[in-house]
């Protein structure tokens, strides 16, 4: 990778990814690609979280549903163009994350899990009882029916959040900084960082591209309801995507997504009459993960890489010394 | 309404016993293994589904399927608990959060089987107990006592004595307390932690089981039941203080109370929304629980 810039790789990868849809037009494919998309999206914005920080978000799709909800309302009820609607459904999503994460993010480890779940919950039950959010019946957007309007801005969302991502967290000394606080919150602050406010700054910065996902999502599919942009199955499978890829990445938790996703795309195509079945191959995958591959996928191929590359390396350096 | 008030009460009180029966076996892993169960609640739910199968197989009273369930469950756990300890002390930086998503992922497989296997319909138990009740008059007060919400706090007090027999007066008690303060040191006095961890893990899914049943008899049953009775036993467990038994009581009937009230005063369905909120709060708050006295 030496001589030509990393960012200039991912620009190509993204680039690449982007003539997909002009090769293949058809509408079932379509819909499987901005999915997957969307899925990897999650996935690197809850890793943000996990894996880089050490604070598990179990009410991640909070910020998805919040998004979702304002871009809806928005565009249903106050007659907003989408571009707004989308950017403000971000902002929403960054705003929750402000305001719940100020308080929540002083709590460690498995607290932090707890309260983001409970939240996620009580989300969910306050869009179930409000009136104008439709209830349990959900909200019908306008259809705007182009499959490859959409996919293009699922592709620039996603594109855009892993570019910033890779810089903030691969490039700049902000990913360090958070790595610091998984190692040792306490020994951070000693050196210091303000681990609150970074804390702050990364739950936002993990928020908002969710919420605008979310907001992408309502009109795309134009319906949303409580279980699917607010139930407990949004963050699932980030969760499943994120850790069988690999945490504290960038580029597991895309493999994980993808892989994941082309898995339930299999799933639903030929098993649908097993829904529920689902359920138990995800809770399986994510515990089997744990269990066996602790690193995840990436995790493992990489650290093998590595250590094949060091043994050579110490047999060259070993030979010239001997000799 | 005031007339409400002592049913209001009675009811708490009655639902915190049984809710306190599976906060202390929560607490207890806690303490002991450092483990946070997310698949709590979906061990309820599986200890109530068996004790229906085991009663209708049989035919006989819900009741007497207490220690089969107990028997079973505390065996699975017994088994399970080597796999935790496998992931809890993994190499990887933060063994109690992989320990955390692994029974995450246990609850998910425990719900997607039910689901599978038992459908999406709610059942419920019978017992002899389930028909009778108390009636109460005295003045403009009146109460109603339903035995079954009775012998559930009998159950409950049954099981705080046994848990308090069995970890002051016990060889076993003793070598509990000694794994829960220093797992090493335990070790070097000569106390297998390997086998007291696998059988509080045993004691506590056993005893989450059984009072599945009491759940089951005194509401009702379904597959999924199982998330809202796990952030039921958090609730507890946090507003208590993790790890800190002596607070669990009162915040069981605290939580008892809560809900007996948004069900009698309240919108029902806002019963959720107001016990994640008051949770939610508190943990801000103080996230040492309300006696900050917890880890």
């Amino acid at each position: 990778m030496r001589g030509r810039p990393a960012w200039l790789w991912i620009l190509l990868v993204i680039a690449a990814v982007g003539t997909v849809p002009l090769l293949i037009a058809d509408a079932f494919f379509l819909r499987l690609f901005t999915e997957a998309l969307m899925w990897i999206g999650l996935a690197i914005t809850w890793d943000l979280m996990a894996g880089y920080i050490g604070y598990l978000n179990f009410g991640h799709g909070v910020f998805f549903g919040v998004g979702a909800y304002t871009a809806a309302l928005l565009i249903t009820k106050g007659g907003w163009p989408f571009w707004p609607a989308l950017a403000l459904g971000g902002l929403a999503a960054g705003l929750v994350a402000l305001v719940s994460g100020w308080p929540t993010l002083r709590l460690r480890g498995a607290y932090f899990a707890i309260g983001t779940w409970a939240l996620n919950r009580a989300v969910g039950q306050v869009a179930l009882v409000l009136d104008f959010t439709g209830g349990p019946d959900g909200m019908r957007l306008p259809p705007f029916l182009h499959p490859q309007f959409f996919a293009y801005v699922m592709l620039g969302v996603v594109g855009a959040t892993f570019l910033i991502l890779w810089l903030l967290l691969e490039q700049a000394p902000f990913g360090l900084k958070l790595k610091a606080i998984r190692e040792d919150e306490s020994g951070s602050l000693a050196i210091g960082l303000n681990p609150a406010w970074l804390k702050l700054q990364a739950f936002v910065l993990s928020a908002v591209p969710t919420g605008i996902l979310g907001g992408v999502y309502a009109y795309w599919i134009t319906f949303i309801d409580p279980s699917s942009t607010l139930g407990d199955l949004i963050t699932d499978q980030a969760v499943v995507m994120a850790i069988f890829g690999g945490l504290g990445t960038l580029i597991g938790p895309v493999i994980g997504a993808v892989l994941f996703f082309s898995f339930k795309t299999y799933f639903w195509a030929y098993l649908s009459d097993y829904q529920v079945l689902y359920l138990i191959i995800l809770g399986l995958a994510i515990a089997a993960t744990v269990f066996f591959l602790p690193d995840g996928f990436w995790g493992t191929v990489a650290n093998r890489w590595e250590g094949r590359r060091a043994l050579r390396k110490g047999l060259s350096l070993g030979q010239a010394a001997g000799t | 309404m005031l007339a409400l008030l002592p049913q209001a009460i009675i009811d708490g009180v009655l639902l915190g016993g049984i809710y306190l029966t599976v906060a202390m076996g929560f607490s207890l892993a806690f303490g002991v293994l450092h483990i946070i169960d997310f698949a709590v609640g979906e061990w309820i739910m599986l200890g109530a589904f068996i004790g229906l199968i085991f009663t209708k197989w049989l035919g006989v009273d819900a009741l007497l399927s207490l220690p089969v369930v107990f028997v079973i469950f505390a065996v699975v756990g017994w088994l399970l608990q080597p796999l935790l300890h496998r992931v809890l002390s993994g190499s990887r930086g933060r063994p109690v959060l992989m320990g955390l998503v692994f029974t995450f992922g246990l609850a998910l497989a425990f719900r997607g089987s039910a689901l599978t296997v038992f459908g999406i319909f709610t059942h419920s138990l019978d017992t002899v107990l389930s028909q009778g009740s108390w009636h109460l008059d005295w003045g403009p007060f009146f109460l109603t006592v339903p035995l079954i919400r009775l012998a559930g706090l009998v159950y409950a007090l049954a099981v705080i004595l046994g848990f308090n027999y069995l970890l002051k007066r016990t060889d076993f008690g003793l070598a509990v307390r000694a794994v829960a303060q220093n797992k090493e040191a335990a070790g070097l006095m000569g106390v297998d932690v390997n086998r007291t961890s696998a059988a509080v893990y045993g004691l506590y899914v056993g005893i989450s089981a059984m009072t599945g049943v009491f759940i089951g008899a005194i509401v009702s049953l379904n597959a999924g039941m199982g998330p809202d009775l796990s952030i039921f036993a958090f609730f507890v467990v946090v507003l208590a203080g993790m790890g800190y038994l002596a607070g669990v009581p009162w915040a069981a009937f605290l939580l008892g109370l809560i809900q007996s009230f948004f069900l009698i005063y309240f919108n029902p369905s806002h019963v959720l929304l107001a016990l994640f909120s008051i949770l939610y709060l508190i943990l801000l708050i103080s996230p040492t629980g309300m006696f900050r006295k917890g880890v």
